[in-house]
């Protein structure tokens, strides 16, 4: 029981990690390489709510908020002139992780932090006890993924999104406003990355490069899910289920580097990955 | 007093890169008016509609009801009333019915009545909404394309090769529904065709495009259909 909720705890954490830079590759065609840095800017808005001696579950709205409105100001300024450029734009995008993570450094130091607990302690689960907060971030994971299910199926904004995913110059030649889905996208996806941050600041420490160990592995997931959630979820819950068996069986190093391994493997086998098309 | 023309163009010309495709165009057509401009592949007619769209930016002067429209985005200029049947990659394929419609309007708020409006000319329709446009025939997606220009009450309706491969019943009934559309709301139609005998059954004018240029134009009279052959013979 322990090692399957192991392995559906950690699809959560990769699905929680991955489903922002998934929202902005599946509209924008562009990988938000600054996708770490944005989590680092939620698990610091973690440590400011707490140095506040605020509620730390305040860090989730209020990272959220913080996320978005930088990742608005960084699609206008940095993101939107090179859409039909995506290469200079990775470029771009991972020019500016290694500058927040710079001013990150100026402004809170080098030295690790730790945030504290969301939701400590264990929960009975079948008669064994299993971590309260692990079981918190698959039901996160799940509302997520619901809550991206009812936006993209039940909301106008998620049907424009749609319809720019699958065809943007028609989209245009309806009338969508192709620029204002963009950055409403790319504000959903860094806002949830920020977020995300938060979730995993009491899992770990804190320091202002915690994001990039992060990126490798979202990256490569959304490469295999394409633009599809069903798709991520799936990735998430097969390669998670081999990090954590490997960690366990193996070694937590090798455990470490599984779902960059596997995905590499998959997308060589099956460039499409997991995607229908 | 001055003609008022809903759509005129003078001396359009556009293309891609450095390569003009258009190359000076000029027409006018008038409120309520059916237009037909034909001609063989190649010719710079869909390059007009794009030019016309703002989708691709040309020279010369493009005015809708007197207002000229350089610089407009497309999504502009088609929420102000002008209504596109796109040729190419047409509808989205893994979407409902449904849903394809419901992009053609800004909100919800008026679905019900547009879509009861365009079961009025395509009655399928109604009863197929769940279903993905990609699954309908050939002549099925292009009534669909046509249904979704209708959806927002265009004043101004931009048609792109609409009749190309369709059965002549499938034809008969989308030129029914141009007909009437222009028939109970007065919209002005340009329409892009190869298929003369179409164009002609609901045209009240009619031009050729040859090599980016207009070589001919008349109003739709009994000498049309062999004047147009003569344009359109390879």
């Amino acid at each position: 029981m322990t090692l399957f909720l192991d392995v559906v705890s950690t699809a959560a954490i990769l699905f929680i990690v991955a489903a922002g830079l998934l929202a902005i590759f599946g509209v924008l065609k562009i990988i938000n390489f600054a996708h770490g840095a944005w989590l680092t800017i939620g698990a610091y808005c973690a440590v400011v709510v707490s140095g506040f001696g605020l509620n730390p579950w305040l860090a989730i709205p209020f990272a959220f908020l913080i996320g978005a409105i930088l990742g608005g100001v960084a699609e206008r300024f940095i993101v939107r002139p090179l859409y039909r450029r995506p290469l200079d734009a990775i470029l771009a995008t991972w020019g500016l992780g290694i500058v927040i993570g710079q001013l990150i450094t100026l402004w809170f130091g080098r030295d690790v932090q730790f945030t504290p607990a969301l939701l400590p302690g264990t929960f009975d689960l079948f008669g064994a006890g299993y971590s309260a907060y692990r079981l918190f971030a698959i039901v996160a994971a799940i509302a997520l993924g619901l809550g991206f299910t009812l936006l993209l199926d039940g909301t106008r904004l998620g049907l424009s999104a749609r319809a720019v995913i699958m065809n943007e110059t028609l989209a245009r030649g309806l009338g969508i406003d192709t620029e204002k889905v963009r950055l409403t996208t790319f504000m959903i996806g860094t806002g949830l990355a920020a977020l995300a941050g938060v979730l995993l600041a009491p899992l770990t420490s804190v320091d202002p490069n915690m994001g990039v160990a992060w990126l490798t592995g979202a990256f490569m997931l959304v490469m295999v899910a394409g633009s599809s959630f069903g798709a991520l979820a799936v990735a998430c819950l097969i390669f998670g289920a081999a990090q954590v068996l490997v960690s366990i069986y193996f070694s937590p190093i090798l455990g470490g580097i599984t779902v960059a391994v596997l995905c590499a493997i998959t997308l060589r086998i099956r460039p499409k990955g997991f995607a229908r098309a | 007093m001055a003609d008022t023309f809903k759509l005129k163009l003078s001396g359009v010309s556009s293309g891609y890169g450095a390569v003009d495709v258009v190359n000076g165009v000029s027409l006018a057509i008038r409120p309520g008016e059916i237009f037909a401009l034909m001609g063989k592949n190649g010719m710079g007619k869909t390059t007009l509609l794009k030019t016309i769209l703002g989708f691709l930016r040309g020279k010369g002067t493009i005015e809708v009801d007197g207002a000229v429209i350089a610089d407009r985005k497309p999504a502009e200029l088609i929420a102000s009333g002008i209504g596109y049947a796109p040729q190419e990659l047409p509808l989205f394929q893994d979407l409902s019915i449904r849903d394809n419609l419901r992009l053609a309007l800004k909100g919800d708020r008026d679905l019900a009545s547009a879509l009861e409006r365009v079961y009025g000319y395509f009655p399928f329709l109604k009863d197929r909404l769940a279903q993905k446009a990609g699954t309908l025939s050939g002549g099925e997606q292009k009534m669909l394309i046509l249904a979704r220009a209708l959806m927002l009450r265009p004043k101004l309706l931009l048609i792109d090769e609409i009749s190309e491969g369709l059965q002549p019943s499938v034809v008969q009934n989308i030129a029914k529904a141009l007909r009437d559309e222009r028939e109970k709301r007065g919209t002005t139609i340009l329409l892009v065709e190869q298929n003369l005998d179409f164009a002609l059954s609901v045209a009240d004018r009619w031009a050729i495009l040859k090599l980016g240029a207009i070589e001919d134009e008349s109003p739709n009279g009994p000498d049309s259909r062999s004047r147009v052959l003569q344009h359109l013979k390879i």
